[in-house]
């Protein structure tokens, strides 16, 4: 959930950008995009060495796990003010 | 509370940055350019170009390649065409080509990483993103002499010579090199150099009048109607053309003096308002000048001083000074000095740039010499020498 909302906000990073925002390492972040992408939530792009992370805009799944996102942090913001 | 005046109706049409929708005195530069780049509404793929476009500080080189890329890329949105203009100032980027294409990757990918790879690397990403977004660029590379300077050959042939290794892909990345002077050039190796001197822009500094052309247009944009006297435009021209024709400068002392009028709750941007503009921001004159002048050198320039310190004249004739001058021989209880000796004290004064002089045809009784003091404000220059005059360091 906290990579779908890193990447809703920035739209795409890449590998140890995501990891460095989530205070997560390397290899988790990594086990977890694989695990996101087989799901067609994300996609990413390779440029040489780099891979470019963002969310499947196409897929159905990425648009509901979005949705629940914005609902959350509407919600969040409500109870804080 | 008093209520604010300003003699500006949008001054943001005088910021450094923005670029006017028409650029006097720059047609046929522009239709040039646009001549270089047709292709690329025709057959972009087939074809890259490399364009020079050469001139000294202030002659509209960076506002001619942005003017031209914001009509170009509207231009070919008119025909589908999927063309992007990228400009960057290679001194911001301290030459480096690292830096610059990063830049470059920035506009497509803003969150890009920024290390991990080489320049060659960074080369390849570069044709990659242009190849996956099927797009055409023009990259406007400013301030090209740092990188030329900073990199040296191989870097600008890499750059040049990039569709070569493309064999049999389309042709993506186009360059304007914008550079004061070609001898910059002269630092590359001949194969480097021959890859980029084939189309050269090089814009003529700007004379007076075209630089009052540029002036006026700013001014209808810039300031409230008749806000901006010819005098004050004249003067801002003249001071211009004396900085090598350098319309930036202008521009930004318009500006200024506009400020300065505001400050003054002035209806009207006076010359004596571009005087005091150009001595806030040009090291104009040294009292130690001043104190080397003779007695009545001193005395003539004082009433020069007070001929201009009214604000409202730009330029006074010789006989005026001369009576001025007779004012304040009066009132030091001093016979004043001969005609023939105010035009040698004349022509002295303006060899130490302290007062400019021009002949004009246009009065009714053939030439006559006309005084402008362009870059001293009247008031501090009369202050100055009234100093110096009761020291009795005269």
């Amino acid at each position: 959930m906290r990579i779908l909302k890193v990447l809703g906000h920035v739209g795409e990073l890449n590998v140890s950008e995501i990891a460095r925002r989530l205070g997560v390492n390397y290899e988790t972040t990594s086990k977890h995009l694989k695990i996101l992408e087989d799901e067609s939530i994300l996609q990413h792009k390779e440029f040489g060495r780099i891979r470019l992370y963002r969310i499947n805009e196409h897929s159905p799944k990425a648009k509901a796990v979005l949705d629940l996102v914005r609902v959350w942090e509407q919600a969040e913001t409500e109870v804080k003010t | 509370m008093s209520h604010y005046r300003s003699v500006f109706r949008d001054e943001t049409k005088l910021d450094i940055n923005y670029v006017p929708h028409r650029l006097p005195h720059r047609d046929r530069e522009l239709r040039l350019l646009m001549e270089f780049f047709s292709f690329l509404l025709q057959f972009p793929e087939r074809m890259a170009q490399r364009v020079l476009i050469t001139g000294d500080v202030g002659t509209g080189k960076t506002a001619l390649s942005q003017r031209f890329g914001a009509d170009m890329s509207r231009e070919a949105g008119k025909q589908g065409k999927n063309f992007r203009y990228v400009h960057v100032n290679c001194r911001e980027y301290h030459g480096s080509l690292f830096l610059i294409l990063q830049h470059v990757v920035s506009v497509f990918h803003p969150n890009f990483p920024q290390r991990g790879y080489s320049a060659e690397e960074l080369l390849r990403i570069v044709m990659q993103i242009l190849d996956e977004e099927n797009v055409y660029v023009i990259l406007a590379l400013d301030e090209f002499g740092s990188m030329v300077e900073r990199e040296g050959s191989d870097a600008v042939y890499q750059l040049t010579r990039l569709q070569e290794v493309r064999q049999n892909k389309p042709q993506r990345l186009s360059l304007i090199c914008i550079l004061r002077n070609l001898n910059l050039i002269s630092k590359l190796d001949a194969s480097t150099r021959s890859t980029l001197q084939s189309n050269i822009i090089n814009l003529e500094r700007y004379s007076k009048q075209q630089l009052v052309d540029i002036l006026n247009d700013r001014v209808s944009s810039a300031f409230k109607l008749s806000a901006v006297p010819e005098d004050t435009v004249n003067l801002i021209a003249e001071l211009a053309s004396s900085e090598s024709g350098n319309a930036r400068f202008g521009i930004e002392l318009l500006w200024r003096a506009g400020k300065y009028a505001n400050v003054e709750d002035l209806d009207t941007v006076t010359p004596e308002c571009a005087r005091k503009a150009v001595s806030s921001i040009v090291p104009t004159m040294r009292k130690s000048d001043l104190a080397l002048l003779g007695f009545h050198e001193k005395l003539f320039l004082l009433g020069i001083a007070r001929l201009f310190k009214q604000g409202q004249k730009a330029s006074a004739t010789l006989s005026e000074a001369e009576q001025a001058y007779a004012i304040a021989c009066e009132e030091y209880d001093v016979k004043p000095n001969s005609h023939t000796q105010l035009w040698k004290y004349l022509k002295s004064l303006a060899a130490t740039d302290i007062v400019r002089t021009e002949v004009s045809t246009t009065g009714s009784r053939g030439r006559s010499t006309l005084i402008c003091l362009p870059r001293i404000p009247a008031h501090e220059l009369e202050r100055e020498l009234k100093d110096i005059l009761e020291k009795g360091e005269g």
